[in-house]
């Protein structure tokens, strides 16, 4: 994969001619791009190769936003699987079988998932078992295990390992009824000590075939376990956000009527909804169809939001799991391989609504480095501040002592001024609330 | 008492891993172990998968059946 002119190619060797060739020519391609399964691409000149080794060079249609399973939700999660599943079940009709099963092939567009690895094709060849059984149970199926019976924050466990989370692992934490079904024992336990079991030995077994029909019962059988499993808890921290808020109406009115006259004055293509709980706000920026991620740290409110939006049919909005104090790194290969929120941005504009509190007084940040942040990620800026007479501050200040003798609106305006300039702001309705549309300096 | 509730299949799982042949011939990568368990599941998860199409097809040999009934009174 390599850069031209600011466009995306990848290159197809002439190793792998056989298998894309069969991609193509045998109508799978054109199945999976219809169903909207596969990311489309067009094949470019192959005076664009990169060395002499290129068969064809194809330039894949671009995702807008590049997320990682780590910041998926349950019901995210499980659909990239099935997704996933689908795909393979689709290509084995054409002759042919997935060789690799990373989460990470799959992407969110409109919500929906989408398969971005086109070369991950290759011919099937009967007799041989599923090359990326192993993967698909470290990348999916033990994650989403690990969620439905122990605690849905363990998708942070693929944060960890790159390669999905290792099964020996997964079997050590998952409690003792999974070992009942005979799924989970199989897929998850014994295959956990297949694998110690013949790990780095010289051993092999006798050439055994692993004919079709066993072939599609495990991935029928993979399936059915996935859409067995469901995550039970709801209701978090945040879920039910909106209806423990102290807004009245009549602000809560002002503050969306603000937010669209605000994207309407500044009309960005991309959005980044920090805090953005269950996309009420992300919503009037992706119905004017600005490609608007959602983040919120809390699984809860993303698996509600995303629901919605599934629902909802296709709009230009991802919701993700986001810890804004602690935000996705730099991870595998010369921390390179998977990319830092920073380096994913940055975003037209940025929103951070009701959250200026929530840095300031519970994760005690200076206002200075909120704002040095927040310039690093977005050029125009609606940020709310939420004074200290406000219901929800006073709610952070009863369990702490207030030593937070700078938070005041004067002081936020003065260092907010050193990165950005104050374009425009209003007070909110029946409250001690404000909003205010902000532009990083320089741009 | 829990291990009692352990189904058949389960527990003849358990019982092939472990007299699992050892017979060398290659050397074959770390996902050695994902590959021998695929051949010993292939055959439970093959006739358990046949099984099932043979239920669907069952199903909607009679449902039709009786969609034609229906409609003949």
């Amino acid at each position: 994969m390599f850069q031209r002119d600011g466009s995306l190619l990848r290159q197809v060797n002439y190793l792998y001619k056989e298998h894309y060739d069969q991609l193509k020519s045998s109508g799978l391609y054109n199945e999976l791009v219809s169903s909207g399964l596969l990311i489309p691409h067009n094949e470019v000149d192959i005076q664009h190769a990169a060395s002499d080794q290129a068969y064809k060079v194809i330039r894949p249609d671009l995702i807008p936003f590049i997320s990682y399973p780590y910041e998926w939700c349950f019901s995210q999660l499980k659909d990239a699987a099935l997704t996933t599943i689908e795909i393979q079940k689709k290509a084995f009709e054409f002759g042919m079988s997935l060789k690799d099963c990373s989460a990470y092939n799959i992407q969110f567009r409109n919500a929906r998932p989408i398969f971005i690895d086109t070369l991950s094709f290759e011919k099937y060849r009967e007799g041989e078992p599923w090359i990326a059984y192993r993967q698909f149970c470290q990348h999916f199926l033990a994650p989403l295990a690990l969620m439905s019976y122990r605690d849905i924050r363990l998708s942070q466990l693929l944060r960890i390992y790159i390669d999905g989370v290792p099964l020996d692992l997964v079997s050590s934490l998952l409690p003792f009824k999974t070992r009942l079904s005979f799924s989970l024992l199989s897929h998850i336990h014994l295959h956990a000590r297949s694998q110690s079991r013949y790990a780095d030995k010289p051993i092999g077994v006798r050439k055994k075939k692993m004919g079709k029909l066993g072939f599609r019962g495990l991935i029928d059988s993979l399936e059915t376990t996935v859409r067995k499993l469901k995550w039970k808890t709801q209701f978090t921290e945040w879920a039910d956000y909106y209806e423990d808020t102290n807004y009245s109406p009549g602000a809560f009115q002002h503050k969306k009527d603000l937010v669209a006259e605000f994207l309407d004055n500044v009309r960005p293509k991309t959005v980044w909804d920090l805090g953005g709980n269950i996309g009420v706000f992300s919503r009037i920026a992706s119905d004017r169809g600005i490609q608007t991620i959602c983040f919120d740290i809390d699984p809860g409110a993303v698996e509600k939001h995303y629901q919605d939006c599934s629902q909802d049919g296709e709009a230009p909005i991802l919701p993700l799991v986001l810890d804004l104090t602690n935000p996705s790194p730099g991870t595998g290969w010369q921390n390179d391989e998977r990319l830092s929120l920073q380096k994913r941005g940055p975003a037209d504009m940025i929103f951070a609504l009701a959250l200026i509190h929530h840095l300031a007084i519970s994760n005690n940040l200076p206002f200075e480095r909120i704002a040095e942040f927040f310039s690093q990620i977005c050029s125009y800026m609606i940020i709310e501040f939420v004074s200290k007479n406000d219901s929800q501050v006073q709610r952070l200040l009863a369990s702490r002592e207030d030593i937070f003798k700078d938070y005041n609106q004067q002081t936020f305006e003065a260092v907010f001024k050193n990165y950005f300039s104050i374009e425009s702001s209003a007070r909110i309705v029946d409250s001690d609330r404000t909003f205010y549309l902000m532009r990083r300096k320089g741009d | 008492m829990k291990a009692l509730k352990m189904k058949p299949e389960s527990l003849l799982l358990s019982l092939v891993l472990i007299v699992l042949p050892r017979s060398a011939y290659a050397y074959l990568d770390p996902g050695t172990g994902s590959y021998i368990l695929q051949l010993l599941l292939a055959g439970l998860l093959g006739a358990a998968f046949a099984l099932k199409i043979f239920w669907v097809k069952i199903k909607t040999f009679f449902a039709g059946l009786l969609a034609k009934r229906s409609k003949n009174e």
